[in-house]
């Protein structure tokens, strides 16, 4: 019974999109609701798998009754129970988050549950063709998203993301399709076993782990098929930035580390060197790339955009390392990162109600004006950068670790100084916030063409930014902050989470 | 040796950190404030001072508090070296809240609350360093001692702050990443980096990974302990206020640089692995260049302050050239040094500060005389200022005579000579402050060519006629003329520290009015009429407590916890 749950954590967000969408015809304020309900049942019953994994193991669900491995198989083990959670959390804080400055149309939180779905599908799939699906649902739903925006902006970012997520994805099915070819299953457990079969350095093989891993490099937004992301999230509603941030990228990234590690083995990369180097040097290059893209940012989102790209390149340089510690650090680092990153765009929201912040000139003296947005955004920024005991830190700890034990020096060398890098840009907000003279601090109210459109709409909360006159919820708050603490609390706990992963991935490492 | 499972190292730590939410939250009612800072820093004190007895009765405290994350076990340990460094720490607080409250009032300062949480903060962190019972427990304290001092350093808001606070950032962020390197060098060769007396076994197994990890560790500390040339931050943030210079330079930040540098040289690698390894000369050449260069470089500084900072640089290098010189008697120096520059060294930072404070004189050329209007602080001045250099009777003397010894005994004679080489430069550079300031007046005072001639002499014809206007500047090659106006250069030429502006010293920006007043210093008597006596009394009391070491060090303690380090490496009797 309690195994059912793999399937129900999947259909809950799936059902609350449909459900919103058909009340939505008829209430038109039903979408919040609607998307609460849903978002506390996936709270709930991800908790609950969670548990069952935590003291039962891995399980193991052959959807249809089929038998395995022609059937879908969804599994849970060590690796996907975090996401499962995470995505759980972060859904049910967004939809609190949105209900005073998101968007508040029907449609908005009935996308909102789908994209939730495709990304706890993919999560828990056990099928390379199903795991394409599920990405196709969630970028479907994450296209959508960002172009609801108000700001014309926006709907050309959402072109431009869909037009280059969908040839990611392509990408991505064709490397299935090749493995398909190759092997004769779709099932990754199986393809596991039938990809030694047919010999690691066959073409097909290496071919296939080349559309993979480039076409989920582009939904990760590794530097250089990353340029969707940063008009993305500065253009979009802040809600969906927030989401977006948090969950697309790691969802996606998590998926290249179970293709590398479930699909292609360990075992793949040492008879294939050449792919493990050139994984490591985009990772390398994505690292130190986003980074100096970042320091020449002003507007603050389209920053922290950047930053994303060049923490990325760390996970995925985590799970390619592929000793035991450095997936741990790659999870961590996930889990972390998107609390991070997360909260990082819900405080740019938070300050977009108490002011119009939007460059970092304009964040200069925050304290005064929104003193819990401005320290929220230090500890998450410090964090960031890896400032130990923080979550931040920690992650980045167990992959330099695996690093060394591995033998990787140039990919650990440019770990240790991403944190000289990741200050470079994140050091220069924390100053304008805390520390530029009263003469800096008047901010600029935007005087553009969209202001008198928001207020004659009448109802300024509906604004992308929320740069309303009523000032943050107390969800809104809670959110940031919660998100500020869990960055420092995961950062002491995280160590917790090394016995699961290693027993989920002592069949990995085993060989 | 007993080791003794206890909470009590973790308790000052936790102290200091409970002190920053008390400040927080008292910010409209100052006194109660300042009296939550001077609670939590007796309090602080005391806790140490147990373990000071218990450490010398020969216990060793140890606390566990679990896994941060693979091989990062947070334990804190008091021993010895531990003990030398928090009883220091833990005491100056005390002196130094004391001076804040004088120094923050006397100018009407802005953000005090912040200042004091963040003088809490530092503290809390600096005793995790000394308290951190392995490497990686002291990296992560360090970098949050650099969190914690970020905003002291910038405390101004004004460009010269914030430039002083990046730089200091830059620089201290990325020695951390060079520590941490060298951490997890350590780590992946031993399994472990806790702390041995003598040395973590096996970690010379791999020579060439061994000597890649020390000198990514000194490297890494030694942007704090302001080896040259990792220097450059410490004059730049000599922009803070006079108390966070104190705290900076004797108290904390330089203090945890050359402790963690020590603990590396005891605990990690150990005297005997690194004279196998051969790496104790190199890091001796570096501290005696240091000593010597930093001194030169003293010598031309108008600004008082940052005549101090050079003259901090280079006094750490004792301290590190002790330690280097792996000698017992040496290793006895250096680690005496720890209290005897702090003492010296607070004592000479608030004299300038109240200097500062009383008569808004930063510069030394503006000095003459002023011992009639500050005798009790110039005579701090002088005594501390003669310690070191290292005369007899005073705190420098004691270390410098272990140091000299020592590296006689070493081999090393040259460095004996060099020490006694950085006496006399420390003569060059105190004396002229303490002469003028007593025996000459502000209308009658000798010239300072030092400090006033031009890098590389003036232009003179060689026919005695003077030279055409506009002649007489010195152009560097590519660089900005020395008299330019425009401000970036005077920033960019004092950021690479070459002409001091002393404009932009301790926010005396633009009313620079520093000098004595018209009709000379007023004369107050020496009975502390001078100041207030929140700024007298720590004075006093740091410049009592350089006499006291250097008269009766055993009974002072310190002399004894530092024999008590030494005693306890293995292979070692005193």
């Amino acid at each position: 019974m309690i195994d059912d749950a793999v399937v129900l954590v999947v259909l809950v967000p799936l059902v609350a999109a449909v459900v919103a969408m058909l009340l939505g015809l008829r209430f038109s304020r039903a979408g919040w609701w609607l998307a609460a309900a849903g978002a506390l049942t996936q709270v709930a019953v991800a908790a609950v798998l969670a548990w069952r994994v935590v003291t039962g193991g891995a399980i193991s669900y052959a959807t249809g009754g089929f038998d395995l491995p022609f059937g879908i198989e969804l599994v849970v083990d060590g690796l996907s129970a975090p996401l499962v959670v995470l995505i759980a959390v972060v859904y049910a804080a967004v939809v609190a988050y949105s209900r005073r400055v998101g968007p508040h149309a029907t449609s908005f939180y009935s996308l909102l549950s789908l994209f939730v779905g495709g990304l706890t599908g993919m999560a828990v799939t056990g099928d390379a063709f199903n795991l394409y699906v599920f990405l196709e649902i969630s970028g479907l739903a994450a296209y959508a998203l960002v172009a609801s925006g108000d700001d014309p902006d926006s709907a050309v970012a959402g072109f431009k993301y869909l037009l280059v997520g969908t040839v990611g994805a392509s990408l991505y099915l064709l490397g299935v399709g090749f493995l398909l070819i190759a092997t004769g299953t779709l099932n990754m457990a199986d393809l596991a076993a039938r990809i030694a079969e047919v010999g690691f350095t066959s073409p097909l093989v290496v071919t296939a782990f080349g559309l993979v891993v480039v076409g989920l490099a582009v939904k990760i937004a590794l530097f250089p098929v990353h340029t969707w992301q940063p008009e993305a999230y500065a253009t979009a509603p802040v809600s969906v930035a927030t989401i977006v941030s948090a969950l697309m990228s790691t969802v996606a990234a998590y998926a290249l580390g179970r293709m590398v590690l479930s699909v292609f083995t360990v075992d793949f990369l040492a008879a294939v060197p050449l792919a493990r180097t050139a994984v490591l040097t985009v990772a390398g290059v994505s690292i130190v790339a986003g980074s100096v893209l970042a320091v020449l940012q002003t507007d603050v989102r389209r920053m922290l955009a950047y930053s994303s790209v060049s923490q990325f390149g760390m996970v995925v340089a985590g799970f390619v390392i592929a000793t035991p510690a450095a997936v741990v650090g790659a999870l961590i680092h996930l889990v972390g990162h998107a609390i991070m990153k997360g909260g990082l765009f819900a405080t740019t929201g938070l300050v977009a109600t108490r002011t119009d912040a939007r460059t970092i000139d304009d964040y200069a003296g925050l304290h005064r004006r929104s003193p819990v947005g401005a320290a929220a955004f230090a500890v998450l920024a410090l964090s960031m950068v890896g400032v130990p005991p923080a979550v931040g830190f920690v992650g980045k700890w167990y992959i330099v670790v695996g690093a060394f034990r591995a033998g990787s020096w140039a990919i650990a060398a440019v770990l240790l100084v991403s944190t000289v890098l990741t200050l470079a840009y994140f050091a220069s907000i924390v100053e304008r916030m805390y520390f530029a003279g009263a003469d800096d601090a008047t901010p600029q109210p935007t005087a553009t063409a969209e202001s008198p459109e928001q207020t004659g709409a009448g109802d300024p909360a509906a604004a992308p930014d929320g740069s309303g006159t009523r000032g943050p919820s107390l969800a809104m708050v809670a959110v940031v902050v919660g998100a500020a603490v869990a960055a420092v609390a995961l950062g002491l706990g995280a160590s917790a989470v090394q016995p699961f992963v290693e027993s989920t991935l002592q069949g990995v490492f085993a060989g | 040796m007993s080791e003794v499972p206890s909470l009590l190292p973790v308790v000052p730590v936790l102290i200091a950190a409970l002190a920053v939410p008390a400040i927080l939250a008292l910010r409209r009612r100052p006194n109660l404030r300042e009296g939550a800072t001077m609670a939590a820093a007796l309090l602080m004190f005391g806790v140490v001072a147990v373990m000071v007895r218990g450490v010398l009765g020969g216990d060793t405290y140890t606390a566990n508090l679990g896994t941060l994350a693979t091989g990062i076990e947070v334990t804190f340990r008091a021993d010895a070296l531990a003990v030398l460094f928090g009883l220091l720490a833990s005491g100056l607080w005390i002196i130094t809240s004391l001076y804040s409250v004088g120094y923050m009032r006397g100018l009407g300062e802005h953000a005090q609350t912040r200042y004091f949480a963040s003088f809490a903060a530092s503290l809390s962190a600096t005793m995790g360093v000394a308290f951190a019972g392995n490497l990686l427990t002291l990296f992560v304290c360090y970098e949050l001692l650099t969190v914690a001092t970020y905003p002291l350093v910038t405390h101004d808001e004004t460009d010269e702050a914030r430039a002083a606070g990046r730089k200091y950032l830059a620089y201290t962020f990325a020695g951390g990443v060079l520590a941490l390197a060298g951490a997890v060098l350590v780590f992946w060769l031993t399994g472990t980096t806790d702390f041995a007396a003598g040395g973590i076994a096996g970690l010379a197994s791999d020579p060439v990974a061994a000597r890649v990890a020390f000198v990514l560790l000194i490297v890494g500390f030694g942007v704090k302990a302001a080896l040259m040339p990792l220097h450059s931050w410490l004059p730049d943030a000599m922009v803070a206020p006079t108390p966070v210079s104190g705290l900076l330079h004797a108290v904390a930040v330089v203090k945890s640089g050359v402790f963690a540098i020590a603990r590396v040289v005891l605990d990690v690698f150990g005297p005997d692995v690194l004279s196998d390894l051969g790496l104790g000369l190199p890091l001796a050449v570096v501290a005696m260049a240091t000593v010597l260069l930093a001194s030169i470089i003293a010598l031309r500084q108008d600004n008082l302050k940052r005549r101090l900072a050079y003259s901090t640089i280079s006094q750490l290098s004792y301290i590190v050239l002790g330690l280097a010189l792996l000698h017992p008697t040496a290793l006895i120096g250096g680690l005496l040094h720890v209290p005897a520059h702090a003492f010296m060294k607070l004592t000479l930072f608030f004299c300038a500060g109240a200097i500062h404070v009383e008569t808004h004189t930063d510069d030394i050329s503006e000095m003459a005389g002023i011992g009639k209007r500050m005798p009790l602080t110039m005579a701090a001045f002088a005594v501390a200022a003669a310690g070191m250099a290292g005369m007899p009777l005073l705190a420098g003397f004691v270390s410098k005579w272990y140091l000299v010894i020592g590296a006689i005994d070493a081999g090393q004679a040259v460095f004996a000579a060099g020490l006694l080489l950085s006496g006399v430069l420390n003569v060059a550079y105190f004396w002229p402050v303490v002469y003028q300031a007593f025996f000459e007046s502000e209308d009658d005072h000798d010239a300072k060519p030092l400090i006033e001639n031009a890098l590389g002499g003036t232009r003179d014809r060689a026919d005695g006629e003077s030279p055409a206007s506009g002649e007489t500047d010195v152009v560097p090659d590519g660089g900005q003329e020395s008299d330019a106006d425009d401000a970036d250069a005077r920033d960019d030429a004092d950021i690479a520290g070459d002409e001091p502006d002393p404009a932009h010293v301790d926010h005396v920006a633009d009313d620079h009015h520093g000098g004595p007043p018209t009709g000379g210093w007023a004369v107050s008597g020496w009975r502390g009429g001078e100041s207030t006596w929140f700024m007298l009394g720590p004075i006093l009391a740091a410049a009592t407590g350089a006499v006291a070491l250097g008269l009766v060090p055993r009974a002072f303690v310190f002399l004894r916890i530092v024999t008590e380090i030494v005693g306890g490496l293995p292979g070692v009797t005193l």
